[in-house]
C-alpha cells in the first residue's frame, strides 16, 4: 500500500509537470509574442511616437516574462569589454538620402565591434536602435524556456539572497526576535523576507515566508505583481490601522509588517524612514476583502454542502421508491439538468431570484451582504445535484438486488432500516471517493457561475487572464488546477480504502 | 381406389430452419425507439429545429458582419411580429436570420466535434482494448488526461491556437476522443473474453473480423450513449465558451455569440426577447437531442429487444 502510494505520488507529479510543460511549450511558442502587448493599451499609446523607447520597452518585458535575453549595448560593454568607454564610443557621419532628408550613419569603435562578434557568436542577434545604440537579443527556445520556468520556480528564501551595491555592510544571519507587538518570530536580516516564520490572527495563524513559488510576474494586468499573489492577496480597498511600526514609533498605516520584503537602498524615501529604521520596507497592506482563492473557495464549500444535503436523501428516495412517481420526477430532473446549457440553466435561476430582490451581479452589494452570496451558492448548488443524485441512486439500486439485502428483509428487518443500514453504507463508498476532489476543487471556482455574477474569484481569472493574454496567469492557473485535480483524485482513492477496508488499490497476484 | 395421396418430396431447406420468432434488430430498435410518444415529439423538435437551422440560412445570407439597416431607426427594437417573428436588435438586424444561423452554426460545430470523437475514439478504443502493448502506453495517456479539467484543456487550448470555427472544433475533440476510446476499451475487454470470441479465435478469424463482425455490434448502443451525451454537452461548451469571449469570434455567428451580445437586455422590459430566444432555443436543442439520442441508446441495445 505504501508502495502504490508512492509511485502514484510520483506519477502524479511527472503528470503535473508534463501537462504545465505542454502549457509553457504552447504558450510560449503558438501564440505571436506580440500579442500581449494588446491589452497595454496605456503603455502603448504612451510610447507610439517613441520607437526606441517602444523597442525597449516591448523587449525589456519580453525578457522579464522569460522569452528571451535582451541586453543593451552598456550591459554588453559591461559584462564582455574591459575597455566600457571605448566600447560605448560610437561616432556618426550625416549624409542626405535621396528624399532630401538627412540621416545619420553610425558607425562603432573596434572594441565594440569585438563585442558584438562575441555576442553573435554565443547565438545573439545584434539590432540599433534609431539613436544608433546596438542592443543584443537571443530568443530562448522551447527547452530553454521550460527549463528556465522550473529553474526559478521553487525559491528558498535565505540570508544571502539580497544583493545590494549601495548596502554592502549588510548584516547576514537567521535569528529568533520579536515583532513590532512583540510576539515571537523567526527573522532573517539579508534575506528576501524580514519575518521567515511568524505568528498572527489569520488563518492559519502561523505563516512562513521560506519557501516560495515564483510563477513569474503578471502582464499585463496586475502587472508587476507576482502571479501567485494576485490570486492569493487580499482584494478591494486598504484598510489602515493603529499599530506599532518596525522602528518603534506608532501611527496608522495599512501595511502588513509581517510580509515585508527588502528594499534596494537606492530606491528607498523619507516616507520609508519614517516607519522603517532598516531597508525591509517593501511590505503589503491589509485589504477589506477576502483574496480570489478565498472568495470562491467559499462559495464553493458552500454549495458543496448544500449540494450534498440535496442531492444525498433525493437519490435515496428515487431509490427507495423506483419506478413510482417520485423516481420519475427526479429522472426528469436529472436529465434536465445534464443536457440543459449551465449557462442557460444559470440565466433562467438568476432571473426568478432577481423576481425576489436578489442583486443580479455580487459586486451591486458586495462582500458584506448576504443576499450577494445566496443566487450564486444556490445555482453553484443546483449545478452538481445531478451527477450525485444519478450516481447515488444507481449505487443503491444496484446494492438493493444484493444476497444480504435479500437475508435481512428475510430476517425481517424493515424497508426503512434496510436502506439506512445496509445499503446506504455500501452505496456511499463510490460517493466518498469524489468528495475531496469536489472539496479541492472548490478552489478552481466555477468559471461560468463566477463569469455570469462578475464574482472576484479564481475561476474568473483564467478567462480573464485569457482574453488580456495574460501568459503566466494562465500557466500559473493551469499548473494549479491540473495539481489540484490529480491529487485530489488520489487523496478520494485512498480516502475510500479507509472507509472500506475491503477495497485494496493494489493489484493482487491473481488479477 | 383412386390414391389420392400424392408423395412429397423431401424439403432440404425446411430441415434448416429454426422455428424462432422472426427478429430483425433495425426493425426493433424502431419498434422500440417509437414506442413513447414523448420521444416521438421530442424527435419532431429535434429534427424541425436541424432543418430549419440547415436550410434557413441558405435562403437569408446572413452575415454578421454586415449592418445594412445600421441607419434605420425605424427598424429597431420591432417586438417579434409576423414579419419579425423574432424581432430585430439595436442595429435593425432580422433576428430571424442571426438565429437560424447561429443555431446551424452551433449545431454543426457540435454534429462534427461529436463525429471525430466518436470515429476516432471508436477506432482507436477497439485496438486499444486488444492489444496489451497499447494499453500499457494508452493508459499513462489517458491517466493524465482525463485528471485534468475538460474546461482547462478546451480554454487553454483556444487560447493558444486563437479563435474561430475549426479552432473550437479541435479544440473540442482534442482530447474528448480519449475518454471514448477508454469507454469502448473496457467494453471491448468485456466482451472479448467471452465464449463466443474465444470460438471465434479458435476458428481462425483474424483479430479485424472479430473487432468488425462479433464486437461493434454489440458496441452500437454504447456508441450511441456516448453520442447522445456528446452533442448536447459540445453545443454547452460552445455556447460557454463563446459567452466567456474566447470561443467564436466577431465574424461567425453562434448561439453563445448571440447570449452574449444580448446579455445586457435581459432585464429591459420591451427588448428580453431578444435575450430569452436564443437562451430558450437552446435549451430546447440540448434537451430534444439528449432524449433522442437516450431513447435510441435504450433502444439499440439487443437486450431491451427480449419483451
Amino acid at each position: 500500500m505504501k508502495k502504490y502510494v508512492f509511485w502514484r505520488v510520483v506519477r502524479a507529479i511527472i503528470a503535473v509537470f508534463v501537462v504545465t510543460s505542454i502549457a509553457i511549450l504552447m504558450v510560449f511558442t503558438m501564440i505571436p509574442k506580440d500579442k500581449i502587448f494588446q491589452q497595454d493599451t496605456a503603455q502603448m499609446q504612451k510610447l507610439a511616437g517613441k520607437p526606441d523607447d517602444m523597442t525597449n520597452y516591448k523587449y525589456s518585458k519580453w525578457k522579464q516574462l522569460g522569452y528571451l535575453d535582451y541586453q543593451r549595448q552598456a550591459e554588453m560593454c559591461n559584462s564582455a569589454s574591459d575597455n566600457y568607454k571605448a566600447c560605448m564610443a560610437t561616432t556618426y557621419t550625416t549624409y542626405v538620402d535621396e528624399y532630401g532628408y538627412e540621416q545619420k550613419e553610425y558607425s562603432y569603435s573596434e572594441e565594440a565591434e569585438k563585442v558584438f562578434g562575441a555576442y553573435e557568436a554565443k547565438g545573439y542577434t545584434i539590432n540599433y536602435f534609431l539613436s544608433g545604440e546596438a542592443y543584443a537579443v537571443k530568443e530562448y527556445n522551447g527547452l530553454e524556456i521550460i527549463f528556465n520556468f522550473y529553474k526559478n520556480l521553487i525559491v528558498v528564501d535565505n540570508p544571502w539572497q539580497v544583493q545590494d551595491p549601495d548596502n554592502p555592510d549588510l548584516e547576514r544571519s537567521v535569528y529568533f526576535g520579536t515583532d513590532a507587538n512583540g510576539v515571537p518570530a523567526l527573522m532573517c536580516s539579508g534575506c528576501e523576507h524580514n519575518y521567515l516564520i511568524y505568528f498572527d490572527s489569520n488563518f492559519p495563524f502561523v505563516h512562513q515566508n521560506i519557501v516560495s513559488m515564483n510563477f513569474g510576474l503578471s502582464y499585463p494586468t496586475y502587472s508587476g505583481e507576482q502571479t501567485l499573489g494576485v490570486i492569493n492577496s487580499n482584494q478591494g480597498s486598504l484598510v489602515s490601522k493603529e499599530q506599532k511600526f518596525p522602528n518603534g514609533s506608532s501611527g496608522t498605516s495599512p501595511n502588513n509588517f509581517h510580509t515585508c520584503t527588502y528594499k534596494m537602498t537606492s530606491t528607498l524615501d523619507h516616507m520609508d524612514k519614517q516607519k522603517f529604521d532598516d531597508n525591509y520596507a517593501n511590505c503589503n497592506s491589509y485589504y477589506s476583502d477576502p483574496s480570489m482563492v478565498t472568495t470562491s473557495y467559499t462559495f464553493g464549500v458552500i454549495s458543496l454542502i448544500l449540494a450534498y444535503a440535496i442531492a444525498l436523501p433525493a437519490g435515496i428516495a428515487m431509490a427507495r421508491n423506483k419506478g413510482k412517481w417520485q423516481d420519475k420526477l427526479g429522472i426528469v430532473y436529472v436529465n434536465i439538468m445534464i443536457s440543459l446549457p449551465s449557462l442557460a440553466f444559470i440565466y433562467f435561476l438568476k432571473m426568478i431570484g432577481f423576481q425576489f430582490g436578489m442583486p443580479d451581479k455580487f459586486p451591486v452589494l458586495g462582500y458584506g451582504n448576504i443576499k450577494s452570496y445566496i443566487l450564486p451558492i444556490i445555482i453553484l448548488a443546483l449545478l452538481s445535484t445531478a451527477q450525485v443524485i444519478i450516481w447515488i441512486r444507481r449505487y443503491m439500486v444496484d446494492q438493493s438486488n444484493a444476497d444480504y439485502v435479500k437475508f435481512a428483509r428475510a430476517k425481517g428487518l424493515s424497508q426503512k432500516e434496510i436502506f439506512r443500514k445496509h445499503i446506504l453504507k455500501n452505496a456511499i463508498i463510490p460517493i466518498v471517493n469524489g468528495i475531496p476532489q469536489s472539496i479541492i476543487l472548490c478552489i478552481s471556482g466555477s468559471v461560468i457561475t463566477e463569469t455570469v455574477f462578475a464574482i472576484p474569484g479564481m475561476g474568473k481569472m483564467l478567462p480573464d487572464s485569457i482574453k488580456a493574454f495574460n501568459n503566466n496567469m494562465v500557466i500559473t492557473l493551469t499548473f494549479i488546477f491540473t495539481a489540484l485535480s490529480i491529487f485530489s483524485i488520489l487523496i478520494g482513492d485512498i480516502l475510500m480504502t479507509v472507509v472500506d477496508p475491503r477495497i485494496q488499490l493494489t493489484a493482487k497476484g491473481g488479477d | 381406389m383412386e390414391n389420392k395421396f400424392v408423395f412429397v418430396k423431401a424439403d432440404a431447406s425446411a430441415s434448416e430452419h429454426i422455428a424462432a420468432p422472426k427478429y430483425s434488430y433495425w426493425k426493433s430498435v424502431f419498434r422500440k425507439f417509437f414506442s413513447s410518444k414523448i420521444v416521438i415529439v421530442m424527435l419532431f423538435i429535434a429534427a424541425s429545429i436541424m432543418l430549419f437551422s440547415f436550410i434557413q440560412p441558405l435562403f437569408s445570407d446572413y452575415d454578421p458582419s454586415v449592418k445594412p439597416n445600421i441607419n434605420d431607426q425605424s427598424l429597431k427594437y420591432i417586438q417579434p411580429c409576423l414579419e419579425y417573428p423574432f424581432g430585430t436588435d439595436n442595429v435593425g438586424t432580422n433576428m430571424f436570420d442571426a438565429i437560424w444561423a447561429s443555431t446551424g452554426n452551433s449545431l454543426s460545430i457540435a454534429l462534427i466535434a461529436t463525429a471525430i470523437t466518436t470515429v476516432l475514439g471508436v477506432i482507436v478504443g477497439a485496438f486499444w482494448g486488444f492489444s496489451k502493448k497499447m494499453d500499457v502506453i494508452m493508459i499513462e495517456i489517458y491517466n493524465i488526461i482525463a485528471n485534468i479539467p475538460f474546461t482547462l484543456i478546451v480554454m487553454v487550448l483556444m487560447y493558444v491556437i486563437g479563435r474561430g470555427k475549426w479552432q473550437l472544433i479541435f479544440a473540442l475533440s482534442c482530447t474528448s476522443w480519449l475518454s471514448t476510446a477508454y469507454f469502448i476499451r473496457v467494453q471491448v475487454m468485456i466482451i472479448r473474453d467471452r465464449e463466443y470470441n474465444l470460438a471465434s479465435k479458435c476458428l481462425g478469424t483474424p483479430i479485424t473480423k472479430i473487432i468488425t463482425r462479433n464486437i461493434m455490434p454489440y458496441l452500437t448502443s454504447v456508441i450511441v450513449t456516448s453520442v447522445a451525451r456528446d452533442v448536447p454537452s459540445f453545443i454547452s461548451y460552445e455556447v460557454f465558451l463563446s459567452y466567456i469571449g474566447i470561443g467564436l469570434d466577431e465574424s461567425e455567428p453562434s448561439l453563445g455569440r448571440m447570449v452574449q451580445n444580448y446579455v445586457q437586455y435581459m432585464q429591459t422590459p420591451n427588448a428580453s426577447y431578444l435575450f430569452w430566444i436564443p437562451v430558450f432555443l437552446c435549451a430546447l436543442i440540448s434537451i430534444s437531442l439528449y432524449i433522442v439520442g437516450q431513447a435510441l441508446a435504450d433502444a439499440s441495445d439487443p437486450r431491451t429487444h427480449m419483451i
